[in-house]
């Protein structure tokens, strides 16, 4: 009699702990909720739509073009122009901080609070855990690109105009094709956005320090710039990820060159998915018990 | 703190091994050459010279009538001419009807060119004008010829 009513048992209760313990999608609901609560995520995207219209604005008044800058020269005259010109200054450091600073804290930020126990132990698995809030960071990531695109390329269309463009070849875009082109040249940066989620969420996971977790891919993005600057070593450049953030320039030549369009896609991959693997090894092995 | 440090000095062993493996596997070649850069100028400066002489009501002035020619060097006969730099020299010539070149026949471009393969080139004003230029209806626009800003040249040939 007991022996037929103890398998029974067991039966019942393990499913039913099972279907309690919540998958990847309230995982993913969770993380976005956080991600919601936190006043620098909204800072970040609002300052993501309002910034590049004050950017247009000053630039737009100047006297002067800045015109040593990449696309500066017709930058006050032509709208495509200034969109291009704050796409290259984006990209020195303000994507990589842009992603950063939610990314960068998104591991590091259980750490400060000290919820890893509470949350691994009754909620979660680590690697449920890990998938979602790296889907979370890079969502983000691609929110606040695609508002940022969307803010500077409608700010300098209706305040700086949509003259024809002059590309990088002398040759003459149709304002049609141009916003084309310019709306490209900004999807593209979608490629190294992510590359730079996935280091900043190395540098959280291994760091366990938001600060270091914010600054490091910043930093690490500068050096690879300047790294990719130097003469005599530029067989680096296509490893580097910050060569991705200039492979739209081949979008804008006359002989459309999409060469550095794959470079681009391979690198980020390659970069995205060492830092991802290195970051949830870290993650797995990581002795949890202190807080 | 022993366990950081070692992490941090083995990192970076790995990155001093895969640069060296890298540099050493294709020989430091790089994508800035003479080639491409005499190809890719003279292109450029016709596109816009064409494009200006239309502001400036010039009739029948085409990329292809100019018959821009460049030719090119790096830091004199001392260096070879490859790589980026701020020393590259142009002497670009062409043929323009309205506008007759100087006697020696050519207009001498200094050009910086980055290592994304980005130049710009600055040219003599007498032959490319000053800073803003008058167009037929008489307005103020920027002169396209002034420092050609930086071009990307096609890196894929």
């Amino acid at each position: 009699m007991t022996t037929g009513t103890l398998p029974a048992e067991a039966g019942t209760t393990v499913p039913a702990v099972a279907a309690r313990r919540p998958g990847l999608l309230a995982a993913l609901r969770f993380e976005t909720l956080k991600l919601r609560a936190q006043l620098r995520a909204k800072c970040l995207l609002i300052g993501a739509i309002l910034v590049p219209i004050a950017v247009v604005v000053v630039v737009h008044s100047q006297p002067r073009p800045p015109k040593d800058t990449l696309f500066g020269r017709f930058a006050t005259e032509n709208g495509f122009a200034m969109a291009l010109l704050v796409l290259g200054f984006a990209t020195q450091w303000v994507l990589p901080l842009l992603t950063a600073i939610v990314a960068g804290d998104m591991f590091a930020s259980e750490d400060q609070h000290g919820t890893w126990k509470t949350v691994l132990t009754r909620s979660t698995s680590r690697s449920t855990m890990f998938w979602a809030k790296t889907a979370v960071a890079i969502a983000f990531a691609l929110v606040a690109l695609t508002l940022l695109a969307a803010s500077t390329i409608a700010s300098s269309w209706l305040i700086v105009g949509h003259q024809p463009l002059t590309g990088l070849s002398g040759q003459t875009i149709a304002a049609r094709s141009a916003l084309e082109l310019v709306s490209a040249s900004w999807a593209v940066m979608a490629l190294p956005i992510v590359g730079f989620t996935c280091l900043a969420l190395l540098f959280s996971v291994w760091s366990r320090s938001a600060a270091v977790g914010i600054a490091a891919p910043v930093v690490l993005g500068l050096v690879m710039q300047l790294v990719g600057a130097l003469g005599g070593i530029e067989t680096l450049r296509p490893f580097l990820l910050s060569t991705p953030f200039e492979a739209w320039h081949g979008l804008l030549a006359a002989p459309r060159f999409t060469g550095p369009l794959l470079d681009a896609v391979v690198t980020s991959a390659g970069w995205s998915v060492v830092c991802l693997t290195a970051a949830f090894l870290i993650l797995r092995r990581r002795d949890i018990t202190g807080g | 703190m022993r366990r950081f440090v070692i992490t941090v000095v083995a990192a970076l062993a790995v990155v001093v091994a895969v640069s060296g493996a890298v540099l050493a596997g294709t020989g430091g070649g790089s994508s800035v050459t003479r080639a491409r850069l005499e190809r890719s100028l003279p292109t450029e400066f016709a596109r816009l010279y064409a494009d200006q002489a239309g502001l400036l009501g010039h009739r029948g002035v085409t990329p292809a009538s100019l018959q821009a020619r460049a030719m090119c060097d790096k830091g004199g006969a001392v260096e070879p001419d490859v790589g980026p730099g701020s020393n590259w020299i142009c002497l670009v010539s062409w043929t323009d009807p309205n506008v007759p070149m100087p006697p020696e026949g050519y207009g001498k471009f200094e050009v910086d060119v980055h290592s994304n393969g980005c130049f710009t080139a600055g040219g003599p004003s007498k032959l490319v004008g000053f800073q803003t230029i008058t167009d037929r209806r008489g307005r103020e626009v920027t002169n396209r010829l002034l420092r050609p800003e930086r071009r990307q040249h096609t890196d894929r040939q």
